[in-house]
């Protein structure tokens, strides 16, 4: 699913968090959204998750004008995210966590009676093999440790099967040997689905990125590939030459 | 919550077990006990209902004894038009209880937190207020007196009627464990699952794309449906229906039933209604200052054992 | 502060109560003024520290049953030393007339009543505006560290406040006492009228609470003179299309 924003404000009070910022993510493509702190990226996925109303600006999902919708509607066209502070069902396991994804997408919420759920549970065991976390299914999502809490927290958005994918620092606290299992994991993902990714890890964002977009202060300051972002002089300028 | 087999087992012993207690109180207890335990088992299916709301989807309302109240009115109103039979009776209970349900709820259920603790116990209040000045059909504070139980359809060869001895315990009894069951049923559903997760997070429930208002809208009704069936049997049970079943206390009351009890377990609320009716019923026989001591013990239970009782056993 | 607090309308109570008893006693009405609001400031200051303290991480739910618990107590308490039947006492010499004033006659207590609630609402208003207790209050119910590195002692400033709220409560008990009935009971009409307000004004704003109570106080005579039957009604209905409107209350902070 395609996925853009045309010139999106959002002001908290004076300040403004975004300024006129477009974007642009074709069907399938590998985006990375990167920037210093308070640059503005959480924010553009809020809006583009439809978690903040942007003071001006449209969000369209996949040819359609999703400003006016909610978070859940916006889901059902496709969209999933992660967040940058681990969001997940603590007191529930693992494989609640992920099954509840899997509901979310089957639309199976509003069955009033239990009963065999067979193939949800064979979904959920596949998924949680697929993203090497079946040692934990019984464990409560609270007692998770940390790397483990960031990769369920990829998993869960994974289970929903989104056809695009907004990703906020998934790599943030993660040993060198787990980024490079969820480095391996994004990769992995069937072609079509769509990726923004927010990162700080720029090793990650170079691996996996195919065009980079660069917020600085809540303005764009460029968007190209990751060589002509790497050449761009104000970039340069504002990551100190650390590019 | 998921148990182990030998834990299931054990508790569908101690299910069985509290059912079959429970049914044989008629036998042997002294009517002023069976009246106790009659009015316990009304109470339990109130407090199941208000533990659907807080245990399962994280809604604490103030304000449910309003549809308790609602249930009871209905039911006081249809009986003394002369309508008779069990079924009818108890379901306009439960369908006037939704119905109210269905405005407070769209409009409380906007926020969380501490505002819909605020809201629910304005709107309940309200409509105590209401059953206290809307004369013409309530008698104010006097309340409608008189209602009459209903014949039971099929059991009449056997002449068995609702004031006999324990008759009516025993219908109460049956109603709870009914209750119990379809709950239980609700809670262990995809629904109920759906209800864990939006009080577990509701911004990541969202984000999942489940429209969270309209699940909690859910509960908030059928909890309410539920309330009304006891306020139905309360009606029934007492002969009369007055303000005081709407008053924001007997929600207190409740959410200290549930969570005396342990909230999300269902069978937590049943012991906590038995342990807050014996409390007002049975000792303010003996002592004059039971609300003291309840409220002692509330403290209590909420400094100190915040898992209630069912806690307290599943620690065991 | 962000705390339920049920047993907020039993300070109001056992404010109304104290007048009672002091009054009774020394036949003295501002002393009861004087005394009443200072007890109950002690009383909430020790349920903060000895309680409450440990409820502020438990969520709002522990919060309500907690305050719930000692609703039952004070209403118990009170009944145990009073008895049940409602009492009432009478306003201070050269209270108890009629005052004419631009052609209409009020009791000279009701615009003593009046005179109080502007008093106590502009002193709020200043102290909350010039002393930044808004700020500091709001700071520490967001961000408890952030406020800690302040150098804001929080625990210190968290008891004062519920003392103050307490003091206030009993300051409205005693000057209620006699303008209205004082009985066992008072407690929860008292609690639904004041959570009414602070919903269409707005949580966490001081203005707000004003114009709340200013419209629905309004809307209560007017609802009270127009269909008696159902002024409570109305005023709820008010509640509703507040709400309708605006979810946060009037004046309130948009979560």
């Amino acid at each position: 699913m395609d996925l853009s924003a045309v010139g999106l404000t959002v002001r908290f009070g004076a300040l403004a968090a975004l300024n006129r910022v477009d974007l642009e993510v074709a069907a399938g493509e590998r985006r990375a959204v990167i920037g210093p702190n308070g640059a503005g990226k959480t924010t553009l996925l809020n809006v583009i998750a439809g978690e903040h109303r942007p003071t001006e600006g449209s969000v369209r999902l996949g040819g359609r004008d999703a400003t006016p919708l909610p978070p859940w509607r916006r889901a059902r066209l496709g969209l999933g995210r992660t967040f940058q502070r681990s969001t997940l069902f603590s007191q529930l396991t693992v494989a609640d966590n992920i099954a509840l994804a899997v509901r979310a997408r089957n639309r199976s919420g509003w069955r009033f009676w239990p009963g065999s759920e067979d193939g949800l549970n064979q979904e959920v065991s596949r998924r949680l093999e697929a993203g090497g976390i079946e040692h934990l299914a019984r464990r409560p999502a609270g007692r998770l440790g940390h790397g483990e809490r960031r990769i369920l927290e990829v998993e869960l958005a994974l289970a929903a099967s989104p056809s695009a994918l907004l990703l906020d620092e998934p790599m943030a606290g993660l040993s060198g040997d787990e980024r490079q299992k969820t480095l391996e994991r994004l990769r992995s993902l069937p072609k079509e689905v769509t990726v923004v990714i927010v990162e700080h890890d720029i090793d990650a964002v170079f691996a996996l990125a195919e065009r980079i977009t660069v917020l600085d202060h809540g303005v764009k300051i460029a968007d190209g590939t990751p060589t002509e972002v790497r050449a761009n002089a104000r970039v340069q300028e504002v990551y100190l030459g650390g590019l | 919550m998921t148990l182990g087999r030998a834990a299931s087992a054990r508790y569908a012993a101690f299910l069985g077990t509290l059912a079959i207690g429970l049914a044989t109180i008629p036998l042997w207890a002294p009517r002023f006990w069976i009246y106790i335990a009659t009015q316990a088992l009304i109470f339990a299916i109130f407090a199941m209902s208000l533990d659907l709301l807080l245990g399962y989807a994280g809604l604490p309302s103030l304000g449910h004894a309003a549809f308790f109240g609602v249930g009871a009115y209905a039911c006081a109103l249809l009986a003394l038009r002369q309508v008779d039979g069990l079924f009818p009776l108890l379901l306009v209970g439960a369908v006037a209880a939704a119905i109210v349900a269905v405005p407070i709820g769209a409009l409380s259920l906007r926020t969380t937190g501490i505002y819909f603790l605020m809201l629910t116990l304005a709107f309940g209040q309200m409509l105590w207020g209401l059953a206290v000045n809307w004369v013409s059909l309530t008698r104010g504070t006097d309340g409608l007196i008189g209602i009459p139980r209903p014949t039971l359809v099929g059991l009449d060869a056997f002449e068995i009627s609702l004031y006999e001895r324990g008759a009516f315990f025993i219908l109460c009894l049956i109603v709870a464990i009914v209750t119990f069951a379809l709950l239980q049923m609700l809670a262990r559903s995809p629904f109920g699952k759906t209800l864990e997760g939006i009080r577990e997070n509701e911004r990541r429930m969202r984000a999942l794309g489940f429209p969270t208002v309209r699940y909690r809208f859910a509960a908030f009704v059928t909890a309410a449906a539920v309330a009304g069936i006891a306020g139905a049997l309360a009606a029934m049970s007492n002969g009369y229906a007055t303000p005081d079943l709407l008053y924001w206390t007997v929600s207190g009351l409740a959410l200290v039933a549930v969570v005396v009890g342990g909230a999300r377990s269902l069978i937590g609320p049943v012991l906590g209604a038995f342990v807050v009716l014996f409390a007002q019923l049975g000792l303010s026989t003996y002592l004059e200052r039971w609300e003291l001591i309840l409220g002692a013990i509330f403290i209590a239970f909420v400094l100190f054992v915040p898992g209630g009782l069912v806690g307290l056993v599943r620690r065991a | 502060m962000d705390v339920l607090n049920l047993a907020h309308g039993s300070f109001y109570m056992v404010g109304a109560y104290i007048a009672y008893s002091v009054v009774v006693a020394t036949n003295s009405f501002w002393l009861a003024l004087l005394v009443a609001p200072v007890l109950l400031a002690l009383l909430g200051a020790a349920l903060e520290v000895v309680f409450f303290r440990r409820l502020y991480r438990h969520g709002h739910l522990a919060q309500v049953l907690l305050t719930f618990g000692f609703t039952l107590v004070f209403v118990d308490l009170i009944r145990s030393q009073f008895g049940p039947t409602t009492r009432s006492i009478a306003p201070p010499p050269g209270l108890g007339g009629a005052v004419e004033l631009f052609g209409a006659t009020f009791s000279a207590y009701s615009l003593f009543i009046l005179g109080v609630a502007i008093g106590v609402g502009a002193l709020l208003l200043l102290g909350w505006r010039f002393l930044r207790v808004g700020a500091v209050l709001r700071a520490g119910v967001e961000d408890k560290e952030m406020a800690g590195l302040l150098g804001i002692n929080l625990p210190t400033v968290f008891t004062l406040t519920f003392a103050f709220g307490a003091g206030l409560a009993g300051l409205a008990g005693v000057v209620a006492a006699p303008e209205f009935a004082i009985y066992p009971g008072m407690d929860a009409s008292v609690l639904i009228l004041a959570l009414v307000v602070v919903v269409v004004g707005g949580l966490g704003s001081i203005e707000g609470a004003i114009v709340g109570s200013a419209l629905i106080g309004l809307g209560y005579v007017i609802g009270t003179s127009l269909f008696p039957q159902f002024a409570i009604g109305l005023i709820f209905a008010v509640m509703a299309a507040v709400l309708i409107v605006r979810p946060s209350g009037l004046l309130g902070r948009r979560s």
